[in-house]
């Protein structure tokens, strides 16, 4: 069942014929077919094609007899790729909090997933534990993600286990996705799919992607199926029938649709990939199930909690950083107006100085209060920092950046300017210093 | 420390993943699977397997390491000097001194008696490129499956032995292929076996990596408790670097505590602060100046990249080509791939040229990165030039010995309890001890000999206090000696000159008037004025310089140093106004003009005669690529007040015996001159030795020293030793005092324990810190026909310690060791050639 073996699809599609027919070749000597064939005893009569013997032989239905394919179909990005990119399309588009991938085997798409923002928990669930273990190192945690945290937590839960076992982990999510998984299902498992995933987990949005039989002659190989862990592969209306009545018995609308298009002369074949998209028809209002009266099937691989600005101490650190590097920013442009004026009147001791900003006409800042300086020390207006549009962003008001710089800088007695030092202080201790020419 | 940080950064980007790196590549998916080249792991089995089962020869098998370097290098096993010196065969400890009860930062791992480590060699057929699809396959056996197990990919390591010798098994992989797999033993090893430590290692670093800790180089990082200092944008993670190594008798686990520097700034935010300069003219100059050859972080997936170029024609607009063929804009791939929109579309491309994994292919890959998702790592020397900044990372990162004991117990308390590291110890019947506590001696302290009075210092940290009024052992008077300075800092040069004659006279230094040169602030302003003012019985240039410019004060000591030799002294205009310390200051110019015209300051008891001690440095920081420099100081005299020195500039592939031999003729020679005779007895105390480098040596330095010295054509042969000395070292050691841990005091030796039984080795405390856990100095004596006993040897060194002239009081390595480096650092830094030998007799480095 692990969507492991969908990347090898995902990989032959670019990298030409000769790995296509190498893995398709090796294949042969398996024997799967038998175990197939018992899988799907009722939906499919597919002696049809066995009759034919030889794929590569075949001509593809009758209206398009003309189209024989010599050589093997390459899709640009590879197919795998599309199908990612199809989901993070539609992330992008519905923008789910909770998402979870069945089979999500080497992880790549929960890795392509943890990117986006909108995302707060990510689950994966694989039936093959050793490639979980394997894999988990892609959503890790890496010095970028403290030096800059994301807006929003984000949880990523590896889970192992079977599709089917009705585990609570999985309740309550936004976006499931099965890409190329129902194909490694066993016929038992098929039938217990719709119960578990609809009806159980139900999730707002699901997707499901599987290979569309009806392109499988436009293929060079002589294999019937993509792959050999695959136990059908449907046409088109057989998956739409599937599904619709899934998504009949559980209060589901589905659309179809599909990536990979057909060569031309060959477009009645329809997609390379067949794909449903499932929205429930009424949301959920209350849980449907009590999470906790659920026994716990599914054991957790692996836990990564990202750092986010929502804790606290991230939030700190990334409002300080920010309000540092605009006072230092403007404490040079001060040093430096400074020093042209030193410079042109020959030295005069500074009481009072109001620094010139070379600030453009149309300045957002001007309304705000200007930083100034008095004697050595140089003042800085909370309302000014807080125009910037980033620590606006960052601190949502005044009186919570006011509370996450108070730590980190000194405040001007009255509490609504940041002081800074404008001279440097004693900057050598002779101690320290290790003889040398002085 | 830029360099380190640039070498830790490096760790950093070896020890990620290997797949593809540029964003053009990462588009096409993540398969490094089958690409992987492990050629070097092969070839290395294939030797082993010849050799059939080994007792775990070191040299049989080297593991391959996350970070590329194998441990051999860093822990330097299977180098044993000590069974060559008989008198220190059975007992290299020492007696003298008071006995110090001191804690270290080492951990007893105990071990079952008997235990042994099973050692496998694993064979595929067909054979398989990837080593993540033989991990797989091996892994699936049910054989393996609930047993404590290690696997590179090659070498198997198992706590239990398999009921065969070979075992014979096959998997099938995803794709249908059948393989056959071999698994063969080819030794049983005992823990002492350095292909065991190696392998303990490696369970601990799974360990701490299980303790939710980043690992970054070979070091330790727990990014979830940075400490921040954003008025200098870095964050600091506290980690810690790991080992396990075989101590004196036991197994130890050693932990101590590291920081990693982070900075929270982007190449974007580096740039337009440039940008915003008033001074715009060189802004594309500057920035390739400052940030080529920086190390950079990837934000989005926590790759690093060493920038080599700048490609302003180039904008996130534009397009570039995707491994698919298909093109696409920079910032539409960013969009796409990692959901992150650029602000600055007009930002120029850093342009970084990946190593290639196939070393044969000729084509350089290149990536273009977005300087706003790319953070700088590491401090640059710009940075580490900035005082504040580093005194503010400093007081985060030298922890007192209370601290650094704290985050050692929590780090201890955490592996004893996290479920899963003591799963892992206890799979391989590892037990994880207490901390180790020891006994070390405090050698007397030294009475430091003036010119006609001794003098014992209140604190051997420091006495310029007690000298205050003793005259130095043996100035010699400064008569013709000019001062140049500029126009504007001509006072601050005549307050200096008064104060220089008001310290003098009390050390019994005799100083002339000098004459005052005023010149204009520039360089060629001060070379042009020394040019014409010095004759030949100028004794000392002293320069006031306006400001710590670089080339200012390489000009000047280049041109005094090769062109017209004579010692110079240049000081800082900014340090003669601090008005308060004038008299300190004075005081320190003063001892160090002293030095420079070839006098003595101070010296402490020797009791061997006829001693010569010599300390050799090497430094590679010189500016000309390829060449390091190598600095060698030798005493003169039997007091070891007076210095002899050279310093060689040399290809570093060569071998630097070589320039040994020269140094050490030229110091006999002088020794001769000096004294009549040559010295019966040398010690050499060689500094800069690099991880790794033991072996060399030991197997060459040390021969080609002894041929030297041993001309058959006469009959001189003096007694030998050669002493390493290491800055750096794994231990540190804490003594309990009024019930808080504080540094050991100073004197104090280590030479049980902690040590490591091949070796002729101790640890000596011979610095104070104001701040922070001080590091012991570890010496290892690896060549020695002296016969001193340990602890003559172990207190000569502390002695040498105290010899270094510009610095009244203990430094952390022998005297002669300090002046090697000094040396090299002038010549490295600012001179960049071999100085004249007209110089070789005075401290004109200092």
């Amino acid at each position: 069942m692990g969507r492991s073996s969908s990347s090898g699809e995902g990989r032959q599609a670019p990298r030409g014929v000769s790995t296509l027919i190498g893995i398709l070749g090796l294949s042969k000597s398996r024997t799967r077919s038998a175990a197939t064939s018992r899988a799907l005893p009722s939906l499919q009569p597919r002696e049809s094609w066995s009759r034919r013997g030889n794929l590569s032989d075949v001509m593809v239905d009758s209206d398009v007899q003309r189209v024989q394919v010599k050589e093997n179909i390459k899709f640009t990005p590879s197919l795998s790729e599309q199908r990612h990119k199809f989901v993070l399309d539609f992330v992008r588009k519905h923008k789910p909090q909770k998402v979870a991938d069945l089979g999500c085997a080497n992880c790549k798409l929960l890795w392509r997933l943890k990117y986006h923002e909108s995302i707060e928990v990510l689950a994966g669930l694989d039936i093959d534990e050793n490639i979980l273990t394997r894999n988990i190192y892609r959503l890790h945690t890496g010095a970028g993600d403290y030096l800059d945290p994301r807006e929003r937590p984000l949880t990523i839960t590896l889970y192992h286990g079977s599709v089917v076992e009705k585990d609570p982990c999985l309740l309550g999510f936004d976006l499931i996705t099965c890409i190329e998984l129902i194909e490694h299902l066993e016929a038992k498992e098929l039938a217990q799919f719709p119960e578990v995933l609809f009806g159980f987990f139900s999730p707002t949005t699901v997707i499901i992607s599987t290979p569309n039989f009806e392109f499988n002659p436009l293929f060079s190989g002589k294999t019937l199926f993509r792959h050999p862990d695959h136990k059908f592969e449907w046409d088109r209306t057989q998956f739409q029938s599937w599904a619709s009545e899934a998504a009949r018995n559980y209060g589901y609308s589905v659309e179809f649709t599909g990536l990979g298009e057909p060569p031309p002369g060959a477009e009645a074949v329809g997609f390379c990939t067949q794909i449903g998209i499932f929205m429930k028809n009424k949301p959920n209002i209350q849980p449907l199930h009590n999470e906790k009266t659920i026994e716990c099937t599914h054991t957790t691989v692996g836990t990564v909690i990202y750092p986010s600005l929502k804790e606290e101490k991230y939030l700190r650190k990334a409002v300080s950083n920010e309000v540092f590097s605009q006072i230092l920013k403007m404490k040079r442009v001060l040093l430096e107006s400074l020093k042209m004026k030193n410079d042109s009147d020959s030295g005069d001791e500074l009481e009072f100085v109001k620094p010139k900003y070379n600030e453009s006409k149309n300045d957002p800042f001007e309304e705000t209060p200007k930083p100034f300086c008095i004697e050595n020390v140089f003042y800085v207006p909370l309302e000014r920092l807080f125009s910037f549009p980033k620590i606006k962003h960052l601190c949502g008001d005044l009186e919570t950046l006011k509370m996450l710089i108070a730590d980190e800088v000194t405040l001007s007695s009255d509490g609504s300017s940041v002081m800074i030092n404008i001279v440097d202080e004693e900057d050598c201790d002779l101690s320290d210093n290790d003889g040398d020419d002085l | 420390m830029a360099g380190r940080a640039r070498v830790k950064a490096r760790g950093l980007c070896r020890s990620q993943e290997p797949s593809p790196l540029d964003p053009p590549l990462a588009a096409s998916g993540n398969h490094p699977t089958m690409r992987e080249n492990e050629a070097s792991v092969s070839t290395n089995l294939l030797e082993t397997v010849k050799e059939g089962i080994s007792a775990g020869d070191w040299n049989a098998c080297t593991l391959t390491q996350r970070g590329g370097k194998t441990w051999n290098n860093f822990l330097e096993l299977g180098i044993h000097t000590r069974e060559k010196l008989a008198h220190v065969k059975d007992c290299k400890t020492g007696s003298s001194g008071a006995p110090v009860k001191l804690v270290t930062n080492l951990f007893n791992v105990g071990l079952p008696r008997g235990w042994q480590l099973f050692q496998y060699h694993v064979t595929f057929n067909p054979e398989l490129a990837s080593k993540r699809l033989r991990i797989a396959l091996l892994y699936n056996h049910n054989k393996f499956l609930k047993k404590a197990k290690v696997f590179d990919g090659a070498m198997l390591f198992l706590s239990e032995k398999l009921e065969e010798k070979v075992t014979k098994l096959s998997s099938e992989t995803q794709k249908g292929t059948y393989v056959a797999i071999t698994v063969t033993l080819i030794s049983e090893l005992p823990s002492s076996s350095p292909v065991c430590i190696q392998f303990f290692n490696i369970i601990f670093k799974k360990i701490l990596r299980k303790l939710s800790m980043y690992q970054i180089g070979r070091n330790f990082y727990s990014p979830s408790d940075p400490v921040e200092i954003p008025q200098h944008k870095l964050s600091l993670w506290p980690g810690f670097a790991i080992s396990v190594a075989q101590f004196e008798n036991k197994l130890m686990f050693t932990a101590n505590v590291t920081h990693k520097v982070l900075r929270n700034e982007t190449v974007l935010d580096f740039m337009s602060g440039l940008y915003n300069r008033k001074d715009k003219s060189h802004f594309l100059e500057t920035c390739e100046k400052e940030l080529l050859g920086c190390i950079i972080l990837t934000r989005y997936n926590n790759r690093t990249y060493r920038i080599d170029d700048i490609d302003w024609t180039v904008k996130p607009t534009d397009t570039f080509q995707k491994r698919d063929g298909t093109k696409i804009t920079y910032s539409d791939y960013y969009k796409q791939q990692y959901d992150i929109t650029l602000t600055d579309l007009n930002q120029p491309m850093l342009v970084s040229r990946l190593k290639n994994k196939q070393i044969d292919s000729g084509e350089v890959r290149i990536a273009h990165l977005v300087p706003e998702l790319c953070f700088l790592t590491g401090l640059s020397k710009k940075v580490t030039s900035d005082f504040r900044l580093m005194k503010d990372l400093a007081t985060e990162t030298h922890l007192n010995p209370t601290r650094r004991q704290q985050r050692l117990s929590r780090l201890a308390d955490n592996i004893q309890r996290n479920t899963e590291a003591r799963f892992e110890l206890e799979t391989w019947g590892l037990q994880f001890g207490c901390q180790m506590s020891l006994t070390g001696r405090v050698v007397p302290s030294e009475k430091l000999l003036m010119q006609d009075t001794t003098c014992q210092p209140m604190s051997a940290a420091d006495w310029s206090r007690d000298m205050r009024n003793c005259k130095l052992l043996e100035a010699r008077p400064l008569n013709d000696w000019i001062i140049v300075c500029s126009h504007r800092n001509e006072d601050a040069a005549q307050c200096l000159l008064s104060c220089l004659r008001r310290v003098s006279s009390p050390m019994g230094f005799h100083m002339e008037k000098p004459k005052i040169i005023k010149v204009q602030e520039n360089t060629a302003a001060f070379i042009r004025a020394i040019q014409q003012h010095v004759n030949p019985d100028t004794q000392l240039v002293m320069c006031v310089l306006p400001s710590n410019q670089k080339d200012c004060y390489d000009s000047i000591k280049k041109f005094l140093s090769l062109d017209r030799p004579i010692p110079s002294q240049c000081v800082l205009a900014r340090t003669l106004n601090r008005h308060g310390m004038m008299m300190s200051i004075a005081t320190k110019i003063a001892m160090q003009v002293v030095c420079k015209l070839g006098g003595e300051l101070w010296a402490v008891e020797i009791p061997l005669k006829s001693l010569m001690v010599v300390g050799i440095d090497v430094s590679k920081q010189t500016c000309t690529k390829g060449y390091s420099a190598v600095g060698f100081v030798a005493s003169s005299n039997s007091r070891i007040t007076r210095w002899f020195s050279r310093c060689i500039l040399q290809n570093t592939k060569t071998d630097i015996a070589d320039c040994l031999k020269v140094c050490m003729k030229g110091a006999l020679n002088k020794w001769y001159r000096y004294n009549h005779c040559f010295p019966t007895r040398i010690i050499v105390y060689r500094d800069g030795v690099g991880d790794g480098m033991l072996q060399t040596i030991v197997d060459y330095e040390v021969p080609q020293l002894l041929s030297s010295l041993r001309d058959p054509n006469s009959n001189y042969s003096p007694k030998v030793s050669v002493i390493v000395v290491r800055k750096t070292c794994i231990p540190r050691f804490f003594t309990e005092m009024n019930r808080t841990l504080q540094n050991p005091p100073l004197g104090t030796v280590i030479d049980s324990e902690a040590t490591r039984p091949e070796w002729y080795d101790f640890y000596l405390i011979s610095q104070s810190t104001h701040q922070g856990t001080v590091t012991p100095t570890y010496y290892n004596v690896i060549y020695d026909d002296n016969g001193l006993k340990p602890d003559h040897m172990q207190r000569l060194t502390y002695k040498l310690c105290h010899l270094y002239y510009n610095w009244p009081g203990l430094i952390k390595i022998p005297a002669p060791c300090q002046y090697a480096h000094k040396l090299t650092f002038l010549v490295g830094q600012s001179i960049h050639r071999e100085p004249r030998m007209e110089l070789a007799d005075s401290l004109f480095y200092l």
